[in-house]
């Protein structure tokens, strides 16, 4: 019998632009359509899967190897909604160690003893700190681990600046066998000309759009209820956006090496914006379409 | 990177610190860093300093804190503070010194903070920053003088006054214990020196020397840098910090040079210039009694060779000043092997140029180049009707030019790190003493083949 390929992806993006959630959304949408998934958060907060299990910490791969020098990571893995496996990579205090190497150790870890074609799993989704501010944090997107990336970004400038050194990163190893772009997860887009921006820039650098998530308040209780918003609000409009992520991601195949811009040109492309937004906010142009 | 290095002669920093701190008087070094670091740079220096050892509380006895992955990912600042706390349960020193490595460095473990603790219950200690990838071992020995004398003792003139002889002192620093394999026994002999002429003189790495050495070097009349490259920056903020003015100077070999460096000497501390030139007179006397015995040889055996020296940067005008001016002999060439930055190698070349040397001095940091460049420059007979013969060579360098020279039938010396082939111990080749046993090494290895 042919090895069933697992489809791992990881999730990357500024901090506090929604990775967890988004990712947390899409592991609990895969899991609603059939799929054994696993999330992997690489994050020394270990906040990742909370949502997935009621608000609720679980144990990091990290906290066991600091006790035993000898771990089993099956002792890692909890089952959170629907069953889905949530595994934290954990890390030490803020300030202190390198959590970079944290994140590379507990990936070696889990992939050292199988676990992942053990658990038969469909999916792995890796849940990324923020920027790809080491090599360690780069892992995810190195040979053999995930094949597709995808980032998470609102069109504020640091979030495009957070996703444009992604694509760096990617485009470094891409030459290695490492993971390929997949595309730009668009978060909290509230508004046209946000939209535009965001188009804009996956025109530039030679990607795509996911799904355009907006900002909205189920999220917000959601997760204060310690839940996704698929587990927490099933039938609203926020969920319907996410499965449709989950539906794409699902048939996504071909990931691409991008084009991130260099500094001199996200600088310009980022004036050019400010510019166009002056204009839009002052009301000089009323129509965002009329203005890109 | 740029370029690597073929046949390296120096270790990293951590390797120059631990050379430092293991050669001084009940100073301990605790290493935070993972395990090996402590064991194979003490290998390193242990057996090119001219076999030098690694000494008390050294190589594979040092403290280290020996981080693994989760010191790593955690930090290691308990590791290191529970490694401090073992050594002063069995170790006795008068000084602790924390020196760090690459790991620990790079994931940023506050040391100076874990010894501030230590410090703050009494304990001799202080920290010092030594990855491998801020400089070599002579960044190293450097680092670990800071870290000892303008970091830890204290700015306190009155208490360091107290302590010191009723002689004006003089501080000596430049020579690096085991990258300069004969720094004991130079160190001795500019001692002997200048003690006879009435002072008292901390070379802090001879065995005669005591913790108190390091403690009164702040009350010192003058520090001799024997370095025109190293030490430097240290002696500037030695002066800042305690107001003693600076030297720079070149280790003297031989009478000439020791002349004219007792000289200077006397002009810049003021000693009776009639002291000076009585023990110039007495030293040059028994300098050439024994010279004299050996001009037979010397003449007869016609010892005049082309020689070519390969050395640090310390010993790179001395030799050749000896080589040229006492011995007579042609120098070829002079290469500096040290990993220089642009503002030592002009220095170094100034002060090379004053000598009035006939050459320019070169920096090749590798040995394969070195080999190179002593066979481009100094071809060998191919059967060409006129050619620039330079036979016989004499290469004083480091044991890596013992292959050069047997390749060409040159006679070679190791006078240089590293000088495995060398069993030193407190030979020295500084002043008049150290001039007759660079002469005895150099003409011993030519009689050595009959």
């Amino acid at each position: 019998m042919a090895k069933k390929e697992i489809k791992q992806i990881a999730i990357y993006g500024k901090g506090g632009i929604g990775k967890s959630t988004t990712t947390s959304n899409l592991s609990a949408a895969l899991s609603d359509m059939g799929y054994k998934v696993m999330q992997f958060g690489c994050d020394p907060k270990a906040d990742s899967t909370n949502t997935l299990r009621d608000g609720s910490y679980i144990p990091t791969v990290l906290e066991l190897l600091r006790d035993k020098s000898k771990v089993d990571a099956r002792d890692a893995i909890f089952e959170g909604y629907n069953g889905i496996y949530c595994v934290e990579a954990g890390g030490p205090a803020p300030g202190v160690g390198c959590a970079g190497r944290g994140i590379i150790t507990a990936v070696q870890l889990l992939k050292q003893q199988n676990v992942f074609e053990d658990l038969d799993l469909d999916y792995v989704i890796y849940d990324v700190l923020g920027d790809v501010v080491c090599g360690g944090f780069a892992v995810p997107i190195r040979e053999g681990i995930a094949k597709h990336v995808f980032t998470v970004s609102s069109s504020d400038f640091m979030a495009i600046y957070a996703a444009n050194n992604l694509f760096k990163g990617i485009q470094k190893y891409s030459n290695s066998g490492g993971a390929l772009l997949g595309g730009v997860i668009a978060n909290s887009i509230t508004s046209e000309y946000q939209r535009s921006i965001i188009d804009d820039f996956v025109a530039r650098t030679k990607t795509q759009v996911m799904q355009y998530v907006p900002r909205s308040i189920t999220v917000t209780q959601s997760e204060l209820s310690g839940k996704t918003t698929i587990e927490a609000a099933p039938h609203s409009e926020q969920a319907k956006v996410y499965r449709e992520l989950a539906k794409r991601v699902d048939a996504h195949t071909e990931s691409v090496t991008p084009s991130p811009l260099d500094a001199q040109e996200l600088r310009s492309w980022a004036a050019e914006w400010a510019d166009q937004i002056l204009a839009i906010e002052s009301g000089e142009v009323k129509d965002a379409a009329q203005a890109i | 990177m740029q370029h690597f290095i073929e046949r390296p002669r120096s270790s990293c920093a951590l390797g120059g610190a631990i050379a430092t701190l293991t050669s001084l008087p009940r100073v301990i070094p605790i290493l935070h860093t993972s395990g090996g670091c402590g064991q194979n740079l003490s290998g390193a220096f242990a057996s090119g300093g001219g076999n030098y050892g690694s000494g008390y509380c050294g190589g594979g006895t040092i403290p280290t804190s020996t981080v693994s992955e989760n010191e790593i990912i955690f930090g290691g600042e308990d590791r290191l503070r529970e490694e401090i706390e073992n050594t002063l349960d069995v170790m006795n020193g008068e000084l602790f010194v924390v020196a760090t490595g690459c790991m620990t460095e790079m994931i940023g473990d506050d040391a100076e903070s874990v010894v501030e603790g230590f410090r703050k219950r009494g304990v001799p200690i202080v920290a010092i920053s030594t990855p491998s990838f801020v400089g070599d071992s002579y960044c190293g020995y450097e680092i670990a003088l800071n870290g000892i004398f303008n970091q830890y003792l204290e700015p306190n003139l009155e208490s360091a006054g107290k302590r010191a002889k009723a002689v004006p002192a003089i501080n000596i620093f430049g020579v690096i214990p085991a990258y300069d394999p004969f720094f004991r026994g130079d160190l001795e002999e500019i001692s002997r020196l200048l003690g006879s002429l009435g002072y008292a003189v901390n070379t802090f790495f001879t065995p005669d020397q005591t913790f108190e050495n390091i403690l009164r070097a702040p009350s010192a009349a003058l520090n001799i840098v024997f370095s025109r490259t190293y030490g430097i920056g240290f002696a500037e903020r030695f002066r800042e910090r305690y107001g003693t003015p600076y030297w720079l100077t070149d280790m003297p070999i031989g009478p000439e040079a020791t002349d004219r460096f007792l000289l200077e000497f006397a002009e810049r501390t003021g000693a009776s210039k009639k002291k000076v030139r009585d023990r110039i007179a007495i030293e040059n006397k028994i300098f050439y009694k024994y010279f004299e015995r050996t001009a037979d040889i010397f003449r007869d055996s016609d010892f005049k060779y082309y020689t070519v020296t390969v050395t640090n940067s310390n010993y790179a005008i001395p030799v050749a000043g000896y080589l040229m001016r006492e011995l007579g002999w042609v120098l070829k060439g002079s290469y500096v092997t040290d990993i220089l930055e642009e503002s030592q190698k002009k220095s170094l070349n100034d002060a090379f140029d004053a000598e009035g040397f006939p050459i320019p001095l070169r920096f090749e940091t590798d040995t394969g180049r070195i080999a190179e460049s002593i066979t481009r420059s100094l071809p060998e007979y191919k059967g060409s009707r006129y050619y620039n013969a330079a036979t016989p060579l004499f290469i004083v360098g480091s044991t890596l030019e013992k292959a050069t020279a047997a390749a060409r039938g040159a006679g070679q010396l190791s006078v240089s790190y590293p000088a495995y082939n060398r069993m030193i111990v407190d030979r020295g080749y500084a002043g008049y003493r150290g001039g007759l046993h660079l002469f005895e090494d150099i003409v011993g290895t030519l009689v050595g083949g009959k």
